[in-house]
């Protein structure tokens, strides 16, 4: 029998910085998303998640980081995307638990 | 219990119609097919003993009687009418032999009998003579009739045939004993044509029962009064405490009398009897102006369980948005704060698990619950098994023992795994919080940041994701539409159609703006339709930014807190409605909707003070008497005061309480339509005539017997 199991998507990330300032960049596709790790910025960060939380409903992805060095953003940005990624996992399950996810 | 004294089983003239022909097979169906159970068979000059023995043998096993009979051509004073001469089923053989002696040698077209012969031939066998009379034709002279009235031995037992149910009823208004036959012309047509035929009130068992009645023989009437159930009702209706003691009969039983002789007296001291003897009973009186009331249309008492419509009351889910609020997320400079400052303590560095990564704890939980959910599931399922008795029934003990079985190992597996999936479940959490307690320690004892063990995502998201079930509850559960409820109140007569009762029940969906629709629970229609609109802006807005600023527009409603469930944002209206149309009804129609009302509630006790008020007579004969005769024939006790001749007379009331005053004071007379006599029940020697007392007293009351006062006679 055919499986029919979806392959996980993998989004590219990278760090960037402008004026001394680093953030974590996601590409989606349709549009960015920027979760800045050199400020304490909530606001921007809640919105980078509701941004994920909304690229989740299209289907399960992970995130890849990209040239990763060995700066401190560069580490902050590999752990805080491993972690991400760990939990966007159990978000997408608990969204396919509720019938969340488009078809 | 319907009767037909005159019926054609063969053409016998040669001006009958062949239609008039039918099988003795065919006969007994077409009988059975309708309510007729006495039936005569009178053709034309001819007894066929042969074909009546078939027909009695063809209904031998079934409660119909079948009762010999001819219809003979009668010659007197130069006139010539119909007679028909209907003997008992018992003396069959005597009849036929007379018959054959009469007619012998005549052809039916030219045979005549004069009253001399008839009487010298018949009247030894106790016949019934029904002659055709008037409008009836042939019919027979009014002179030829006294002469079998004063020659018979039987002069009770001579009736008079007329066209119809209100020649009838004419007739017997000016002391003729009447009835009426169908005559029947075509068999075809018998079914239809039955339901016009005369019912009989009273059980009638045989022939020479019937003859009884006619004679208006007290004994046979009071036997056949005591077969029905009754009680005695001992009251005390009056200021004097004068007591009163009717029989009440699982019938109808109707007080009269002009007014002011305290006929609501006695309807209330029954009413107060059989309320203390347990029976919830009240006394029904029109009151066109409390229609409102009556109905509850403004929905004072007017509630609705949703759980009936599959609609979820979501008390918790609308809670859950007025105190929602936001989950803060992993501030990222606690993990740049981590890397800036490595740890330099070699005791820390020995505790690994403070670097191992968090697992998955919610898809375990959801495992763990789906298993949760099986287990109990099937436990309940077998429970109900167990203790089910149509189950019992429907199952063979083997069956019922397999599937047991089966469901119990179900059960015992399902039960493993939930163990399973629970330990797993903990060992996570465990885990997870052994990691972040001892980050956390690590941390403190060293003074250095501890690596963050969530951005925060997780739990921030599921919270939005919660918000969205939510409300997408809410929404959905307010969307259902709940059916019209319809209470049928009954006809308001054949040119306006049918009444009903509507109660419609809408949730606000934030755009209604009728007027016409109030709010069930008393809510402001402004609140309602605020909290409605923003629950739908925070569904629609839940993986947006300004979420929380509708859930805080959402808090910020005025008496939102009125809100606690969907069943608050409950709408209705309740009318009135002709035939699918909104509809007023006036003063006499609002008397008839309470009136169908009462008699349309199931109950074993009706007692109805002047029904007739504000109806028109029509409507009284249409509709409210055969509801009346129903309850009474499903053996309910009706009491009716009336001044309404349509309902005292035409419903053949098993009793009648006639009261009356004069300068001696009031009197109490007790009587019925079958002995045709009311008895003073302080004086049994001071009798009225029921029909004569009932003519004069009531409205309507000649029209009355003028078109179905029959004892034994009724349609």
């Amino acid at each position: 029998m055919e499986s029919e199991v979806r392959s996980m998507e993998t989004i590219k990330a990278t760090v960037e910085s402008l004026d001394e300032k680093y953030f974590i960049q996601i590409e989606t596709g349709e549009e960015q998303i920027k979760i800045p790790m050199s400020e304490d910025k909530p606001n921007e960060v809640k919105s980078a998640f509701n941004k994920l939380i909304a690229r989740i409903k299209d289907g399960e992805f992970q995130i890849e980081l990209e040239e990763i060095s060995d700066d401190l953003f560069s580490q902050v940005a590999s752990e805080y995307v491993t972690q991400l990624n760990r939990e966007i996992q159990e978000v997408y399950g608990e969204m396919e638990h509720y019938d969340l996810i488009k078809d | 219990m319907k009767i037909d004294i005159h019926t054609h089983t063969k053409k016998c003239k040669s001006g009958d119609a062949h239609t008039r022909e039918i099988s003795p097979e065919d006969f007994c169906e077409t009988i059975l097919s309708t309510e007729v159970r006495i039936i005569a068979i009178t053709n034309h000059n001819v007894f066929d003993l042969n074909q009546f023995k078939e027909i009695e043998a063809g209904l031998g096993q079934e409660d119909v009687q079948v009762w010999p009979g001819i219809e003979l051509d009668v010659q007197e004073d130069a006139s010539r009418g119909h007679l028909l001469v209907i003997v008992s089923p018992s003396r069959v053989q005597e009849f036929s032999d007379v018959v054959e002696e009469l007619t012998n040698g005549h052809h039916p077209d030219n045979f005549t009998a004069t009253i001399d012969q008839i009487l010298l031939k018949f009247d030894s066998i106790t016949p019934l003579y029904v002659a055709h009379y008037m409008q009836k034709k042939p019919n027979i002279s009014d002179n030829a009739i006294e002469k079998l009235v004063a020659e018979s031995q039987n002069p009770s037992c001579v009736i008079k045939e007329v066209s119809n149910s209100i020649s009838a009823g004419i007739y017997i208004s000016h002391g003729h004993a009447s009835i009426y036959g169908s005559d029947i012309q075509d068999w075809a047509k018998y079914e239809e044509l039955s339901h016009d035929l005369p019912d009989l009130r009273l059980p009638v068992d045989s022939f020479e029962h019937f003859c009884l009645l006619l004679e208006k023989d007290q004994i046979t009437i009071n036997t056949l009064l005591d077969r029905k159930t009754s009680e005695e009702l001992i009251l005390l209706p009056f200021d004097d405490n004068s007591s009163l003691e009717i029989k009440g009969f699982n019938d109808i039983n109707v007080v009269f009398g002009s007014k002011g002789t305290g006929k609501s007296c006695i309807l209330k001291s029954i009413a107060k009897h059989y309320s203390e003897n347990g029976i919830d009973t009240k006394v029904y009186e029109s009151a066109s102006d409390k229609l409102d009331d009556i109905f509850d249309t403004k929905g004072r008492d007017l509630n609705i369980d949703l759980k009936d419509y599959g609609i979820d009351y979501c008390t918790n889910n609308v809670n859950f948005l007025r105190t929602v609020g936001e989950v803060d997320v992993t501030s990222l400079s606690k993990y740049a704060a981590f890397f800036k400052v490595k740890s330099k303590n070699r005791n820390a560095k020995k505790i690994l698990l403070r670097d191992i990564d968090p697992e998955d704890e919610s898809g375990r939980k959801r495992e763990f619950l789906d298993f949760n959910d099986a287990t109990k599931t099937t436990a309940e399922f077998l429970k109900f098994l167990a203790g089910d008795q149509s189950v019992q029934e429907e199952l063979e003990e083997e069956e019922l023992a397999e599937v047991t079985r089966i469901l119990s190992e179900l059960f015992a597996r399902l039960s493993r795994r939930e163990s399973t999936k629970f330990s797993e479940w903990k060992e996570v959490y465990l885990l997870n919080s052994a990691i972040k307690i001892f980050r956390s320690e690590v941390a403190r004892k060293t003074g250095t940041q501890a690596k963050p063990t969530t951005t925060g995502f997780r739990d921030y998201a599921m919270n939005r994701i919660e918000i969205e079930v939510n409300a997408n509850k809410i929404i959905q559960n307010a969307e259902t539409e709940i059916p019209m409820q319809c209470e049928p109140l009954g006809s308001l007569g054949s040119d306006k159609g049918d009444l009903e009762f509507r109660t419609e029940f809408q949730f606000q969906n934030g755009a209604i703006t009728d007027g016409t629709l109030a709010s069930l629970k008393g809510i402001k229609k402004g609140t309602q339709k605020n909290f409605v609109n923003r629950v739908r802006k925070i569904l629609t807005h839940a993986y947006s930014d300004d979420l929380f600023q509708h859930i805080a527009e959402l808090k910020a409603i005025e008496d939102v807190e009125d809100i606690d469930t969907v069943y608050e944002l409950l709408l209705f209206r309740r009318y009135f409605a002709l035939d699918g149309h909104q509809y007023s009804p006036s003063s006499g129609e609002a008397s008839m909707v309470m009136l169908q009302k009462e008699l349309g509630t199931d109950k074993d006790v009706y007692i109805l003070d002047e029904p007739e008020r504000s109806l028109g007579n029509e409507y009284i004969n249409d509709v409210i008497v055969p509801l009346i005769k129903e309850h009474a024939l499903a053996g309910k006790k009706v009491f009716i005061s009336t001044h309404d001749g349509n309902i005292a007379v035409r419903t053949l009331p098993y009793s009648s309480i006639y009261r009356c005053h004069d300068s001696s004071g009031y009197r109490t007379y007790i009587g019925n339509p079958f002995s045709n006599n009311l008895i003073n029940l302080e004086d049994d020697k001071d009798q009225l005539d029921w029909k004569m007392i009932s003519m004069r007293t009531l409205e309507g009351g000649a029209e009355a017997f003028g078109e179905r006062g029959k004892i034994y006679g009724d349609n």
